[in-house]
């Protein structure tokens, strides 16, 4: 038996336990440059216990069923506990199904009267070799929104540049809706997987969100988590290029 | 009427441009992942750059150590291969390889190597011959 039933474009976001309740912290954590929202958020999942209560499917999505520990998973999942409801996919989402997902995914976010929409992503540096601790970037969909995300130390404002994909395509709707929806971005590498970068997102989360998450067994185990997500990297890889995420290494012209 | 069929004769090929070369990509993950399984020989992910007088590559290899990695550097390619220890099932007592044709020649004797938290960077000069020009 199906809870709530959102569809548009194609998308249905499913909520097998639903969500009623408003005041909401939305965290999304597509795969894109370095997989650091996924890790990021599925780290989060993992030490705050959230439990699965939804899905979200799509036309454009691969026919694909995950198997884990025997069970099957859906690929895009929402997990919710206490005030915190997170979204992750098992797989990139592909070139066509961006903006269809974040159309339906921010309508719905918005009947849910959140308090806060988050995005997490990489931010790619080609020189993150060279970069011991990776830097955390803030930008809310409106300045009044920027400023209160900036206000924990040690992060600094986004600035310019481009934000591609959905990430992107999230902040808008965001704008668009009225939502207060931001994204934390870390230097990251392009395209290899990044626990450290993530680890940076999860410590500024920890003080932004009161929620005290150790960030130790994610480094610890950084080398075997990016070994098991290699595939992913690779495949997220081909899809970066359809949605010119190479864009984010770029400055927006200038004409004056 | 005429354009609008001219238009949907763009986008059909544009489409069956899009249907090969995700036809071809999904053929190279299948060897690449046929290869690991048969020959426990895991290819990394890498990137090969040219910047200025330099050819840098970096490779991710993570669950090695860097004295196990071998590097051969020749004048037109790069050959890695390092031991990779791992509980992740179908990887477990696996084998980086990664052999690199380069996209031009370089100077081997200059080339340098560093390994950091599970990424190899190797970068060579260039070798340039000829002769300086004038600008008039």
């Amino acid at each position: 038996m199906r809870g709530d039933l959102r569809e548009e474009q194609g998308v249905e976001i499913v909520e097998v336990k639903p969500i009623k309740d408003g005041g909401l912290i939305f965290i999304e954590g597509f795969p894109d440059v370095g997989l650091v929202g996924t890790i990021a958020t599925s780290y989060l999942i993992d030490k705050l216990g959230l439990e699965e209560v939804g899905y979200i499917n799509a036309e454009t999505l691969p026919p694909i069923i995950a198997v884990s520990e025997e069970k099957l998973r859906e690929l895009v999942r929402v997990y919710r506990g206490g005030r915190i409801v997170a979204i992750v996919s098992d797989i990139p989402l592909p070139a066509p199904l961006v903006k269809p997902m974040a159309y339906t995914l921010m309508s719905w976010v918005k009947s849910k009267e959140p308090e806060l929409f988050i995005s997490l992503s990489g931010l790619p540096d080609p020189n993150r070799l060279n970069i011991d601790k990776p830097g955390v970037f803030v930008l809310g969909c409106n300045p009044e929104l920027t400023e209160k995300l900036v206000s924990i130390n040690g992060v600094s404002k986004f600035r310019e540049g481009f934000i591609a994909g959905v990430k992107g395509m999230l902040l808008r709707e965001g704008w668009r809706l009225k939502v207060d929806a931001a994204i934390v971005l870390a230097q990251s590498h392009y395209n290899y997987p990044d626990p450290g970068a993530a680890a940076e997102i999860i410590l500024y989360l920890s003080k932004l969100l009161k929620i005290g998450v150790d960030v130790a067994p994610l480094l610890e185990s950084a080398e075997e988590l990016k070994l098991r997500l290699r595939d992913l990297m690779r495949r997220t890889d081909q899809v970066m290029h359809g949605i010119q995420k190479s864009k984010e290494l770029e400055l927006p012209p200038v004409y004056l | 009427m005429e354009r609008r069929s001219l238009w949907r004769i763009i986008l059909e090929g544009i489409r069956r441009m899009e249907a090969e070369v995700n036809r071809m990509e999904e053929e190279l993950f299948k060897m690449i992942k046929e290869a690991e399984v048969m020959r426990r020989c895991i290819t990394p992910l890498y990137n090969l750059y040219e910047s200025g007088d330099e050819v840098i590559l970096t490779a991710d290899l993570p669950g090695t150590n860097k004295d196990e990695i071998e590097l051969i550097a020749g004048e037109d390619y790069f050959k890695i291969e390092a031991p990779c220890k791992s509980p992740v099932r179908r990887i477990q007592e696996g084998r980086y390889v990664l052999h690199v044709r380069l996209p031009v020649k370089v100077d081997p004797e200059t080339v340098k190597a560093r390994y950091k938290e599970g990424v190899l960077e190797v970068v060579a000069k260039k070798k340039i011959t000829g002769h300086r020009v004038k600008v008039e």
